[in-house]
């Protein structure tokens, strides 16, 4: 059961398009899975969509006076987007060790971009997916037992579980839980159901390891948690 | 001021929002039968200059403006059979169209952007980003290989980095610490980490 949303803030500044393109995809890929936000998105959606076109958005009257030109004519002689029932379209999945996920569909776009997998220290997996500069993507696979060692972040690190379930010492996270840390937590994500936990993760800086040995790490993170 | 007056009057007598819902609903559903050009240009005489208004506030930038216009009603004209008036209002359908351009462009913005040294992030590896990155990713490194590997580097690399990374202090507090300057302490910490990199890579 999802248990971790968006808040409604960042629904808002999501609806409104004010919020950074890396948040914007993993609460867009959240909605794809959690009936409860897309309900609350598409309420706002028509209120907030409402306002900002209506007669009363444009303040100076002399902004509706603008001359676009060419604009109508060049938009017309574009052809009809081919017609594709919404429904036929196949959800999108990746493949580990022979394992099929299927993704939400707002993640679907980079699934091409999305790296082979790697096998990292504590039964972890990680394919890198290339997003551009908008930040360092992953799906992380936790085995079961598998374990990232305590850390905390210098940036945001938006994780969204797409697969199974797991625990990080502060909470206990389900599919669909849309998850979001700063530099204020301190955390050590570990999975122990059978089936283990996909999830995808994007950091706009790398993480931070606290504890022990694992520091050593530190200058190697963005090697691992890119 | 006098100006102002009849373009007040003006608006407030085209305000009927509703009435208009069902109007631009009926001009969609036109667009989508019949590819009525007509009755498209009714739709982008209402929307553009909203839209171009509402992007402006939000980018603040003419061009970029006009580019989200463009796209958002290419895509009305491309897909108005997408349309469902059962689902939502015409303003509701466009305005999510334009916020899902808007983050297309706000992607293609980003990447862009030059690559910036990731100075505050890795103070020390930053002169290094670029090619950090060659170092192979598959490499299967435990925290036990690491630590083993960092026996071998040379007595004052390693206690310079055991400052900095286990003990968490500046390379300023090391520098006083050991009586050496603070650049001695920086290349040592550079030295050290560039050998550590060439271990990793070795050890396969």
């Amino acid at each position: 059961m999802i248990n971790f949303h968006p808040t409604q803030e960042q629904l808002v500044d999501f609806v409104e398009g004010n919020c950074s393109a890396a948040l914007a995809l993993v609460v867009s890929a959240h909605i794809d899975m959690c009936p409860k936000c897309q309900k609350q998105t598409s309420i706002l959606q028509a209120s907030i969509g409402n306002q900002a076109l209506s007669i009363d958005s444009v303040t100076d009257g002399a902004d509706l006076n603008v001359n676009f030109g060419s604009m109508i004519a060049e938009i017309t002689s574009l052809p009809a987007a081919e017609q594709i029932s919404v429904s036929k379209r196949e959800a999108p999945t990746i493949e580990l060790d022979g394992r099929k996920f299927t993704l939400p569909r707002a993640l679907g776009r980079y699934v091409e971009n999305t790296g082979s997998w790697s096998h990292l220290l504590g039964n972890l997996w990680q394919a890198p997916v290339d997003m551009g500069e908008i930040g360092k993507a992953n799906f992380i696979y936790m085995q079961k037992g598998g374990r990232v060692p305590e850390h905390t972040h210098r940036g945001n690190e938006m994780t969204l579980v797409i697969d199974g379930e797991f625990s990080d010492g502060v909470s206990d996270y389900d599919t669909g839980d849309f998850i979001l840390m700063n530099e204020n937590h301190v955390h050590a994500p570990h999975s122990e159901v059978n089936e283990g936990c996909l999830v995808f993760s994007i950091v706009d800086a790398p993480l931070h390891f606290t504890s022990g040995i694992a520091r050593l790490l530190n200058p190697f993170s963005h090697l691992f948690f890119k | 001021m006098l100006v102002g007056i009849p373009l007040e009057a003006k608006r407030t007598e085209a305000s009927k929002p509703k009435e208009c819902a069902k109007e631009m609903s009926a001009y969609l559903q036109t667009v989508a039968e019949d590819r009525c050009k007509m009755s498209f240009s009714k739709v982008f005489g209402y929307f553009a200059p909203r839209l171009r208004s509402y992007a402006l506030k939000q980018i603040g930038n003419e061009a970029l403006a006009m580019e989200l216009v463009q796209d958002t009603m290419s895509n009305v004209w491309q897909k108005a059979h997408l349309f469902n008036a059962e689902k939502g209002s015409p303003s509701t359908w466009i305005f999510t169209i334009a916020r899902n351009i808007r983050f297309d462009m706000l992607r293609k913005q980003q990447n862009r952007k030059e690559d910036i040294c990731s100075d505050d992030l890795w103070p020390v590896l930053c002169e290094h980003t670029a090619d950090a990155n060659e170092v192979s990713l598959d490499e299967q490194i435990t925290l036990e290989q690491v630590g083993g590997l960092f026996d071998e580097l040379p007595e004052k690399q390693r206690v310079v980095l055991e400052g900095i990374y286990i003990e968490g202090k500046s390379q300023q507090e090391i520098a006083d610490e050991l009586s050496i300057p603070l650049g001695t302490v920086k290349s040592r910490t550079r030295l050290a980490l560039n050998r550590l990199k060439e271990m990793l890579k070795d050890h396969d």
